[in-house]
């Protein structure tokens, strides 16, 4: 294989000189951007009108091409929500065009939801890629006024939501571990506020959102089922801009502005939630439930540039968010404190070493931490877990002929990992509870990617990576036994090794044009993730634990084969396709029945999993009109996502909790002037498998003997009763559907301030959505009589809300 | 100090429960596929104490229950062989009046014995179980002490000096004279000196009650709490490692009740050929009267 790699290089090689050779072939380059704000515009497709070949911008706006022959060609470029760009030029020489393109929304507030080279869907290989423009979302409806781009992305057809309340999400049958989440590069490890009901990321400093849910490009690796790229403003080099928003949940600034004109940027931008604010004196009781009992999250993201050379350019960004929750317990004294977040840091430096060939180099710091303190009397105890990256990598973006785009780079990671670490102490006792423990990794991957258009109607794109990740000491392996019962221990030294895995990745996807307006596409991808989420609960929590691949817990692997058909009709007015799919995953894991929090205590995590694997197979179905006033789309997605373990009832084959059956979403947004867009989305999914009790019994303790000779037994009510469940998710909630309407008012622009309100409705017909079913035991003493009643709790019903923006 | 690990997951379960501000829920009609019955042991054995064993079927889920219709599941119609290595003996079954179990006069809880346990149903079918009396590890000393912040309520608390054998499992009742008609176990009962192998400490336990108690110091604020003027008798059990499988995981299961945040898990027997638990234990015995202090 390794020969192999070799050989595909220097086939690469020789057609860049062959390249040099003529000298009829200039090369065009430049950045692309927006004109108002200097922002970068990432994916935009820039192109030749008379071949229609082309290219798109990568993550900083760079784009470059090679052109043939002596006579003029006209350039175009186009971007999502941007009126088209056009230059007509004479190829006699290197060309640096950087381009500015003007936003049509800010012309004509016409609201695209996705948007892109209109026949992008049809003419590129890439497959299951999706970009969001942020602007336009804001004009769709949002819970609690909170725009949030991962429910956003949850409208996407192979994209489900993990449920109401909860910010993950599975893509084609995958865990919410298995999105590679990353922001600005920094992988997020834990992407939600408020367990789960919001995501970390603010939506005004966000710059773009690609979505990859299939075929994902060599370039990306560590995750089976997609990634989820946030690239962050880089701020307005232009002039200085304020916009900010007032919600029911939280406050909204940002503040950018050029430090040099055209050269320097800053943008800060922070969000905070108030709730808390009125949670104390005067207007709660002091002492009281509501004054005891207080949360808050705040994130604040900030990024700066610096082009100090045509050549060069830094940007320093980062991102710092908390969620904090107190508790005292006016009766017990029993109180603690839960922080928890993410903190994320990237360095990164571009660099043109020539029109065709892009460098950027990364250094990224990203930590996750979760801790819990608490006391009571004179008892202390102390909860935290967490992860930790330093993480530099090289990517290069190479353009030598115009057929040909090709990306390289190398990545390494030093991870260090907390699984549940747990300190207690009484006054002086320290409790023996395996003190804190760190796990380390080094993680790496080299990989090269090309995107090669063969002939106009056939283009293909080939990638291969290959990923390491080695598992060192310091560590100590807990040896149990059938009942789990510690029997050994083995410890490792520092840096020794504990386990290595690597492996190759092949990626594959290409199209075949039938006609310009059609196409069938299809792709293969192999992933390997080495790192693990273990959860106790059936929702995703701060408490879930990252766990490293080692010596017990092997690297997930996926595969995933699809293929699509995909075509536009009237003029490119309405898209549609039809995406299959097929995956499986091996090494997956679960705990194992009966596993209880404490078992992590002085225990390796991994102790308490079993292992088995899954696979998925669905189709996706997607029409979407592009154009027009009234726009939107309507995604169906048929899924099936199963699961085996030897030690899960008897290795029956299960449904995941990822498994849903059908999934559909209906977005649309109607532009009817400039001042009013209205927006409306319609989501029903399958009910969510669940595992629930069959049969019961009773117990009643070890009676009190003499007791029983004066008083008899006890009254049979006063018995334990205790459940036995049935198979594992046999058991399907009633299905999920909700509608959400939003309109938003846009004033008209005075001087330099402009504001407008959002007025959404969620779940417009107040459907009781099902978060959980449990059992209620209703006892009458009297009678004796018990009553047992299914009770399912739902958590959002209609809930109006009014969103205020503001930018100056 | 078990007691409070298992309230931190309890008290996280509630967090989430508590931003639930929105939550509601309505009465909802399941179809459960309809299962095949299973034999339910308890088998005790009490230091100085008969053996006893109630033997008893589970239900359908949604199965009418009364008293009359519990009385159904009970079985009455089982022979229940004990034996303690010297002495083999079937146990008798109880006056009616009494309750339905069987027990032996013969078999004595004796401290280092191994017990055995053979059922032979109506049907032919056999269930087995075995266990062993480990001896008693007493607490130091168990006093009373009212919350911090509160006029008469409080815990009782103790000092135990856990032995530097790993493996020690404990399980603790009380019983307040007068108001309690048996020992009860509080939640989180049983515990394990994983983290506290040969360590001297303080521990407290609340109050515990009867299941779907309706007492009135069982719905107020006194829920949970003992009071001044209470004659507290406390039972600490040294009890096996199965025991403590068995009560944790039932203790947890009757704790979440189904929910997100509930365990799903079956609880860990001993019993072969059914589900249930057959346990020796050996307690030792404090009295407490709860008092201010001077």
């Amino acid at each position: 294989m390794y020969r192999k790699t070799i050989a595909v290089i220097f086939q690469l090689l020789s057609l860049t000189l062959y390249a040099q050779e003529k000298s009829t072939r200039h090369t065009l380059s430049g950045f692309v951007k927006d004109a108002s704000s200097g922002e970068a515009l990432i994916g935009a497709n820039v192109y030749l009108k008379e071949t229609m070949k082309g290219v798109q911008t990568n993550t900083y706006g760079y784009y470059s091409f090679t052109v043939e022959g002596s006579d003029s060609v006209t350039l175009m470029a186009s971007y999502m929500g941007y009126v088209d760009y056009t230059k007509r030029l004479l190829p006699d020489k290197d060309y640096r065009i950087n381009i500015g393109m003007q936003n049509k929304f800010i012309e004509t507030r016409e609201v695209v939801i996705t948007g892109k080279k209109e026949d992008q869907n049809v003419s590129q290989p890439q497959m299951g890629k999706v970009q969001l423009d942020i602007e336009q979302l804001k004009s769709l409806p949002a819970f609690m006024g909170e725009v949030d781009v991962l429910k956003s992305i949850q409208l996407l057809p192979g994209v489900q939501s993990a449920g109401e309340g909860n910010t993950g999400f599975y893509v084609r049958g995958g865990g919410p571990d298995q999105n590679l989440i990353l922001l600005d590069e920094a992988v997020v490890y834990n992407a939600s506020h408020l367990f789960g009901f919001f995501s970390v990321f603010n939506s005004d400093a966000i710059n773009n959102i690609t979505l990859i849910k299939g075929g994902m490009p060599a370039n990306y690796g560590g995750r089976l089922a997609s990634v989820l790229d946030i690239s962050l403003k880089e701020g307005n080099n232009k002039e200085f801009k304020a916009e900010g928003g007032l919600g029911p949940i939280a406050s909204r600034l940002t503040l950018q502005g050029p430090i040099q004109k055209d050269k320097s940027s800053f943008i800060i931008s922070g969000r905070r939630t108030f709730i808390d604010l009125f949670q104390r004196p005067p207007f709660v009781k002091k002492g009281s439930n509501a004054a005891n009992n207080t949360y808050f999250f705040y994130d604040l993201n900030t990024k700066i540039n610096y082009q100090i050379s045509e050549r060069d350019r830094i940007f320093l960004s980062g991102y710092f968010g908390r969620d904090v929750f107190n508790f005292k317990s006016a009766d017990t004294g029993f109180r603690f404190r839960i922080p928890w977040g993410n903190a994320t840091t990237s360095l990164r430096w571009n660099h043109l070493f020539s029109d065709k060939l892009f460098v950027n180099t990364s250094l990224i710091y990203s930590d996750y931490k979760f801790s819990f303190g608490a006391n009571q009397e004179s008892m202390q105890l102390k909860i935290f877990s967490g992860v930790r990256d330093y993480n530099v990598k090289t990517d290069f973006t190479w353009f030598p002929i115009i057929t040909h785009n090709v990306k390289f780079g190398v990545n390494y990671i030093y991870h260090r990992f907390t699984p549940t670490s747990v300190e207690a102490k009484q006054d002086s006792t320290q409790f023996d509870l395996g003190g804190v423990n760190h796990l380390y990794a080094h993680e790496g991957a080299v990989y090269i990617n090309d995107e090669w258009t063969v002939s106009d109607k056939f283009s293909v794109s080939p990638g291969l990576r290959y990923s390491m990740f080695d598992f060192v000491g310091p560590f100590t392996r807990y040896i149990k036994n059938g009942d789990f019962e510690t029997v050994d221990s083995v410890k490792y030294g520092t840096n020794k090794k504990v386990a290595f895995y690597h492996g190759l990745e092949p990626r594959i996807s290409a199209k075949y044009s039938i006609t310009r307006n059609a196409s069938f596409k299809a792709s293969f991808t192999q992933n390997y993730q080495y790192v693990h989420l273990a959860s106790f609960t059936s929702v995703t929590l701060p408490t879930d634990v990252w766990v490293p691949s080692n010596d017990r817990v092997k690297p997930q692997d996926g595969k995933m084969y699809a293929a699509g058909y995909f075509q536009n009709f009237k003029d490119n007015m309405f898209e549609t396709s039809v995406e299959v799919y097929y995956k499986t995953m091996k090494n997956q894991i679960e705990y194992r029945d009966g596993a209880q929090p404490d078992d992590d205590v002085k225990n390796n995590t991994d102790n308490n999993f079993v292992f088995g694997k899954g696979w998925s197979y669905g189709a996706e179905f997607f029409i979407k009109k592009a154009k027009g006033k009234l726009n939107g789309w309507i995604g169906y997605t048929l899924a099936y996502t199963n699961r085996k373990f030897p030690d899960i009832k008897d290795g029956k084959t299960f449904p995941a909790k990822y498994d849903r059956r059908h999934d559909i979403s209906v977005v649309i947004a109607y532009n009817m002037n400039k001042k009013w867009t209205f927006g409306l989305t319609w989501v029903y999914a399958t009910g969510n498998a669940t595992t629930l009790p069959v049969s019961r019994y009773f117990m009643f303790g070890p009676l009190d003997l003499q007791g029983i000779v004066y008083n008899g037994l006890p009254n049979m009510t006063s018995g334990q009763i205790y459940d036995i469940y049935g198979d594992r998710n046999s058991f399907r909630m009633a299905p999920y559907h909700r509608l959400d309407i939003s309109a938003t008012y846009n004033r008209p622009k005075r001087k330099r301030f402009e504001s407008s309100w959002n007025f959404s409705v969620y779940n417009v017909y107040n459907r009781m959505n099902p978060y959980f079913i449990y059992f209620n035991n209703e006892v009458d003493q009297k009678t004796g009589t018990y009553k047992i009643q299914a009770k399912q709790v739902s958590l959002f019903p209609v809930i109006p809300s009014i969103t205020y923006n503001f930018k100056f | 100090m078990k007691k409070t690990t298992s309230k931190i997951y309890v008290c996280l379960s509630f967090l989430a429960v508590i931003v639930l501000f929105y939550s509601c829920e309505k009465d909802i009609t399941v179809n459960l596929p309809t299962q095949e019955q299973k034999y339910v042991v308890e088998g005790y054995i009490e230091n100085g104490m008969p053996a006893y064993v109630l033997l008893s079927k589970t239900a359908d889920y949604f199965a009418p229950v009364d008293s009359a219709s519990l009385m159904k599941y009970m079985v009455k119609d089982a022979t229940v062989i004990i034996s303690d290595g010297t002495i083999t003996d079937t146990l008798l079954m109880a006056s009616p009046d009494i309750g339905y179990f069987y027990y032996s006069p013969n078999i004595i809880g004796q401290t280092g014995k191994d017990y055995s346990l053979k059922i032979i149903t109506a049907e032919n079918k056999i269930i087995t179980a075995e266990t062993h009396m480990l001896p008693a590890i007493p607490l130091d000393s168990v006093w009373f002490k009212i919350q911090e912040g509160k006029d008469s309520l409080g815990f009782v608390w103790a000092h135990l000096n856990d032995p530097d054998t790993l493996g020690n499992c404990y399980r603790w009742f009380a019983k307040r004279l007068g108001k309690d008609k048996s020992f009860i176990p509080p939640p989180g009962s049983v515990f394990d000196d994983r983290f506290i192998n040969g360590k001297g400490f303080n521990f407290a336990f609340n109050r515990g009650q009867v299941p779907n108690s309706t007492a009135k110091d069982d719905n107020n604020d006194e829920a949970g709490f003992f009071k001044t003027g209470d004659t507290i008798e406390v039972k600490f059990c040294t009890i096996t490692q199965e025991s403590y499988k068995f009560w944790r995981q039932a203790e947890s299961q009757s704790a979440g009740s189904g929910g997100p945040f509930g365990s799903t898990a079956e609880i860990p027997t001993n019993i072969t050929g059914g589900i249930g638990i057959f346990e020796a234990f050996n307690p030792t015995f404090y009295t407490v009267i709860a008092k201010k202090p001077n």
